[in-house]
């Protein structure tokens, strides 16, 4: 295929060939991915990443959501090791709708909390707790909670196990944006141009 | 970039008598109230598909806004313009990325979508079906295709749909230095040496019309917009996004002694609404059918780059995956 | 301080950075998975602004400006190793060439960060971030696909294969190398290539690649002799720029 795009050109594409569907689940998993903006701040919640496992979620995510923005430290989590409530809305906090208590068995292992505080926003972590599992965490959570001055509409618990964080020994990487104002809209003023072109143009 | 009109176009209003009336009506004050909905609440099934079929047309047409413009990645004059069209064409992929995210979480997998757009079943902004010949047309792309999709997008992003509307802060966020990166390109070709002049004028004849295509044709009221419109899934008119871009940019663009190749084009200081030439909806039919001058190669492109990553992609495959949509 | 001696050195890594950033990034909008797609457009990204920026050491002693240097010049005045200028056939090779590049701009950079001549030294530290982050990304990729499927790795191994010797022509000795050396500016392409070496052991080794039979390096890129690829890709970089050199684009 000639294409204006010579990339395209030598690619020898078949503009013709048959369309053909990709193979079924031709798909990787998502991975939910959390930002911190900078250091000190809470980690939020910003999107998910398709990608085969943690280590590739991290890479793929750091590009994704830290290219335009500052960031000090990401975590991805796969998004099957999310417990997530119910949502409320108005002014019904969820913790109402957590039970008093909950079975637990096994050893207690850490849980990291994110709170919804307004529909439309993002989670944002909040802390975390030791437990023997979600439900069991939630109920632990729920005294805290459940008088907060403002309603929380919806609670996501992982397991910190299950979360990859970035490294303190690799904290460098978050350390490139000033290097490229080519990306910022301050780096294109032009109405010095404008204005000499309109003089130019009355003369 | 996105633009309006082709997203409503075929679909069939499925009336809501079948929907339980309480739920719809707490639905409904939900979003009169000015709150979000969120992927795991109650929506009709219209909702629904009206959000899918919205933000997947958004998504391809992200990725496919990435041919025309990519076609100058490798030639963009200057370390400046090479950087910035790099990170432009980049953050379109990284858009369509935000936007499938935020499609998938109504239901449908990513890459059901892809294959949707591969296999010509989904649509996207027809203005990618046209060729970037010079410099010049993806100086014009830069600005002022942005700057239309932004007028889009900027009212979509009060839409109640939550993660969509999360999507699309991020994304106009982004957007703000494609708007100023293609502006300062135009007023370079404009105000720079004779050839520049010409090639910017040239590439100005020849999008003017795609352009007004951009917004969709003039909108028909019927139940079903006023439906759409009153969920928060429809947010603006096309021709009223229509109006907003003439009134921003016709006067930046003739500031830079450019012409537009409408005779018929000025303000009306009464109404304060534009008045143009209608621009050809029959050509506007046959391209957004398939018959455009780049349609076929855009979706070649898509399938090939689809294909030739299919090997990557399954060797990295966990044999049993299951999938399950993200979550916000 | 040699003047030629450091005009050399820096060519040679500026050139590098601009032909590979460039093939790099025409895999933007085309690459293996959106996220991919993304990633690596940043790495290209990062490259042809390093470049930008050593252009920039090179025109306050004395050279042109970047844009011309980096525009107008000929492929027999780019110094550039061969093996960033071939094409950047399946993603495999891309990747491979990926990884073998960017372990030794990594290393490269890292002594360079006490090299006696400051502006580089501080470029060096100032890159440090988005160094880390493509090797990082290069290592991820190549164990996944080192030790996925049949087809991987045979991909794998056949791009390693087929680069091996561009790979070492990476480390042509200047002419200048004693003088470079001497002056504290670089300890040397010798030097660099026995890290390098030892390094790309090391992660093929966790692997099921193996390190390709030691063959004789690909030469002459350093002294502007290229592959048939280079000039046609300078054509196509330059080809708006050249339709008015003067004009500010």
């Amino acid at each position: 295929m000639e294409s204006l795009d010579p990339r395209v050109s030598r690619l020898n594409i078949d503009e013709n060939a048959s369309l053909s569907p990709k193979a079924p689940l031709d798909q990787f998993g998502t991975f939910e991915v959390f930002v911190q903006l900078k250091e000190g701040k809470q980690y939020k919640h910003e999107g998910a990443v398709h990608a085969p496992n943690r280590d590739m979620a991290f890479i793929f995510a750091k590009e994704q959501f830290s290219r335009r923005l500052m960031c000090s430290g990401l975590f991805v989590v796969d998004t099957r090791n999310v417990f997530v409530t119910e949502y409320t809305e108005d002014t019904v906090n969820v913790y109402e709708k957590v039970a008093d208590n909950a079975d637990a068995q096994g050893e207690a292992q850490e849980f990291e909390f994110f709170h919804l505080m307004k529909r439309g926003k993002q989670h944002e972590h909040i802390g975390s707790i030791e437990a023997q599992s979600a439900e069991q965490a939630l109920v632990m959570a729920k005294s805290e909670f459940i008088n907060s001055d403002k309603p929380i509409y919806n609670v996501w618990v992982v397991k910190t196990n299950d979360i990859l964080f970035s490294s303190e020994e690799d904290k460098v990487i978050w350390n490139t944006l000033p290097e490229k104002k080519f990306r910022d809209a301050i780096a294109y003023k032009a109405a010095d141009k404008v204005k000499a072109f309109k003089i130019r143009q009355h003369k | 970039m996105y633009g309006g009109g082709n997203t409503f176009e075929s679909a069939k209003f499925e009336g809501l008598e079948n929907e339980d009336p309480q739920k719809l009506a707490e639905f409904e004050a939900r979003i009169e109230r000015g709150e979000k909905i969120e992927p795991s609440d109650w929506m009709p099934k219209l909702y629904r598909k009206q959000l899918i079929r919205m933000i997947e047309q958004h998504a391809h047409s992200e990725i496919i806004g990435a041919l025309p413009e990519g076609t100058w990645i490798t030639r963009a004059p200057g370390f400046k313009r090479k950087l910035a069209l790099m990170a432009k064409v980049q953050d379109e992929v990284g858009h369509a990325q935000l936007l499938y995210s935020a499609a998938e979480t109504l239901g449908k997998p990513r890459e059901a979508m892809i294959d949707d757009l591969i296999t010509g079943k989904s649509k996207y902004s027809n203005i990618f079906n046209y060729p970037a010949f010079t410099w010049a047309d993806s100086c014009f792309i830069s600005w002022l295709v942005d700057a239309g999709a932004i007028v889009n997008q900027l009212a979509n992003a009060r839409g109640s749909y939550g993660p969509y509307c999360r999507a699309l802060d991020r994304i106009c966020a982004e957007e703000s230095f494609h708007l100023k990166y293609g502006h300062h390109c135009v007023i370079h070709m404009a105000t720079g040496s004779e050839k520049q002049r010409e090639m910017m004028q040239a590439a100005i004849n020849r999008w003017w019309g795609p352009m007004m295509h951009f917004f969709g044709p003039p909108d028909k009221v019927s139940v079903h917009t006023e439906v759409l419109m009153k969920w928060k899934v429809k947010m603006a008119s096309n021709d009223d996004c229509r109006n907003q871009f003439l009134d921003m940019y016709v006067p930046k663009i003739w500031e830079l002694g450019l012409t537009i190749p409408d005779p018929n084009l000025k303000k009306n200081e009464d109404t304060g609404r534009w008045e143009y030439t209608e621009p050809d909806w029959e050509e506007f039919k046959r391209v957004i059918n398939g018959d455009g001058p780049c349609n076929k190669e855009r979706l070649a492109v898509r399938r090939t780059a689809e294909e030739r990553g299919a090997w990557v992609r399954k060797a990295l495959l966990a044999p049993k995956t299951e999938y399950v949509a993200p979550l916000a | 301080m040699n003047q030629t001696a450091l005009k050399e050195l820096l060519y040679k890594i500026a050139d590098d950075q601009l032909i590979l950033g460039h093939r790099n990034s025409e895999w933007t909008g085309m690459g293996p998975l959106l996220e991919e797609d993304i990633a690596f457009s940043s790495m290209a990204q990062d490259k042809v602004g390093q470049s930008h920026a050593i252009y920039q050491i090179l025109h306050e002693i004395g050279e042109g400006e970047p844009d011309q240097v980096a525009f107008m010049r000929n492929a027999e005045q780019f110094h550039n190793c061969q093996m960033v200028e071939l094409p950047n056939g399946e993603y495999d090779f891309s990747l491979m060439r990926h990884f073998l590049y960017d372990t030794a701009e990594a290393i490269r950079f890292d002594m360079l960060t006490k090299s006696s001549y400051e502006p580089l030294a501080l470029l060096a530290k100032k890159i440090q971030g988005e160094l880390r982050y493509h090797t990082m990304h290069a290592k991820t990729w190549i164990k996944q696909l080192g030790t996925a499927t049949e087809e991987s790795k045979s991909r794998l191994q056949t791009s390693f294969n087929e680069l091996f010797p561009y790979a070492l022509g990476m480390f042509e000795q200047s002419p200048y190398e004693n003088d470079i050396i001497a002056d504290g500016i670089f300890p040397g392409e010798e030097a660099l290539k026995e890290k390098w070496m030892a390094r790309v052991e090391e992660i093929i080794g966790q692997t099921d690649l193996k390190m390709p039979e030691v063959s004789e390096a690909k030469l002459g890129g350093r002294k502007g002799e290229h592959t048939e690829y280079l000039q046609p890709l300078l054509d196509e970089m330059s080809e708006v720029f050249k339709i008015d050199p003067t004009a500010d684009w």
